[in-house]
């Protein structure tokens, strides 16, 4: 089964009405799913920003993922709901798109996401012009078929050393060939940033098991900051994780995520820990 | 506009916020980002960072810099067949660009200089130059509050 529109991809209508500065959408989240992580419900607004940006750009260019100043963590999304999404456009040319946008369940925020950045890249070296533009004409139509999306891939994340409640290290290995690569993308395969950012939060998640709450409440995973993705990873890359503490003050505490290939950086990001309910 | 006149004074008043937007971009010491510092040989700066800055420029001071068009504008009256060959700066745009970027020590000029080169010429002060562009071409822009 070809794979392109299917194995990563989290927008299955667009609302009418959209424009270069705003756009609204669904995703329905398959049911038979055991998780949908909200890397992916990130990954979803992003998409959807997407396309407003190619739609004002006539589809010359599209943006790949680059910088989110915030991305502000709500309740999580369960399989069988429905995403609604938005996203305002900033400011958007052939260079670069800036957005916000954010995905909701009943009203209810799952992410918000502040002040990201793509960089434009010409759409031909990623995908095929015409394909892009028939499926935005479908998604702004009678929309795709829901539950194409057969879950995350199941990568290992190793830990390989570190020292307890204050930096944990991990690698994880892109594998050669998956689904996703067939939609992420046809013509230039790259490991997802989302799914980067995906596994940083589970190391990250793994940490914070290990620092003590200061109210007896365990941490949660509050908000992801200054998440910079500094270059694309190819399939097949042995990635290097690492977790730092930075420090905590009250009922929060702060993390540093860095991501390496080839001992180059490839991805950035502070997480925001939390004791408090979710908003 | 790209020959708006431009003073040390001006310079001077912006260089601490266009400094403490680099350093939070960067996420470098703010120590570090002296006012002649290449953004790329000292301060580690990659493409994706300079899209960074500009678009917290942006926010900070409350402009709009033509991200893309910043070598155009550093072209001048040049049209781009006096300005490159084949990818390398023609003299007449080297000595353009001294004259455009003379913030930057005329040793850190390589003969021949790549245009894919040029960004690694930028300095900080390049940078505060640019809000200063912008805010003179849109005077009508509200002043930002201080970070």
């Amino acid at each position: 089964m070809d794979d392109h529109f299917r194995a990563f991809s989290f927008v299955d209508r667009i609302h009418p009405g959209a424009s270069r500065t705003q756009i609204r959408g669904s995703y329905h989240i398959p049911a038979g799913l055991t998780e949908f992580p909200s890397s992916l419900v990130a990954e979803a607004v992003g998409q959807l920003a997407a396309w407003a940006a190619m739609m004002a750009v006539d589809f010359r260019a599209r943006p790949v993922a680059g910088i989110a100043s915030r991305v502000q963590l709500g309740v999580a999304a369960r399989p069988g709901q429905t995403l609604e999404l938005s996203a305002q456009l900033e400011t958007v040319d052939d260079e670069a798109v800036g957005y916000g946008g954010s995905a909701t369940v009943d009203g209810v925020t799952i992410v918000r996401l502040e002040h990201c950045v793509g960089p434009m890249i010409p759409v031909a070296e990623f995908d095929d012009p015409q394909l892009l533009r028939a499926r935005f004409e479908l998604l702004c139509g009678a929309g795709a078929t829901p539950g194409a999306f057969g879950g995350l891939p199941a990568l290992a994340l190793n830990r390989t050393s570190g020292e307890p409640g204050q930096v944990a290290r991990a690698t994880l290995q892109v594998p050669a060939a998956s689904p996703f690569f067939s939609d992420h993308f046809p013509r230039k395969p790259v490991f997802p940033g989302s799914l980067l950012m995906h596994y940083q939060l589970q190391l990250a998640a793994a940490l914070a098991a290990e620092i003590p709450p200061p109210n007896g409440t365990p941490w949660s995973l509050q908000a992801i900051s200054d998440l910079k993705l500094r270059s694309f990873i190819p399939p097949g890359s042995l990635l290097e994780l690492e977790v730092k503490r930075l420090g905590s003050a009250g009922p929060t505490a702060e993390l540093a995520l860095e991501g390496r290939r080839e001992q180059r950086l490839v991805g950035v990001a502070r997480v925001l820990l939390g004791t408090e309910a979710q908003s | 506009m790209s020959d708006i006149n431009i003073t040390k004074e001006e310079i001077a008043a912006v260089a601490p916020k266009v400094a403490a937007t680099i350093a939070d971009a960067l996420a470098c010491d703010a120590g570090k980002v002296k006012l002649e510092a290449s953004l790329i040989n000292d301060l580690g700066a990659e493409s994706i960072d300079f899209l960074d800055i500009i678009f917290r420029l942006e926010r900070a001071f409350k402009v709009k810099i033509p991200r893309g068009k910043i070598v155009e504008e550093a072209r001048g009256e040049l049209s781009e067949a006096q300005f490159e060959t084949a990818g390398v700066v023609t003299d007449a745009g080297v000595r353009r660009l001294k004259s455009f970027l003379n913030e930057v020590p005329a040793d850190r000029f390589k003969t021949p200089l790549k245009t894919a080169e040029i960004p690694r010429l930028f300095t900080v002060e390049t940078f505060c130059k640019m809000v200063l562009r912008q805010q003179k071409a849109a005077p009508a822009a509200p002043a930002a509050p201080a970070a």
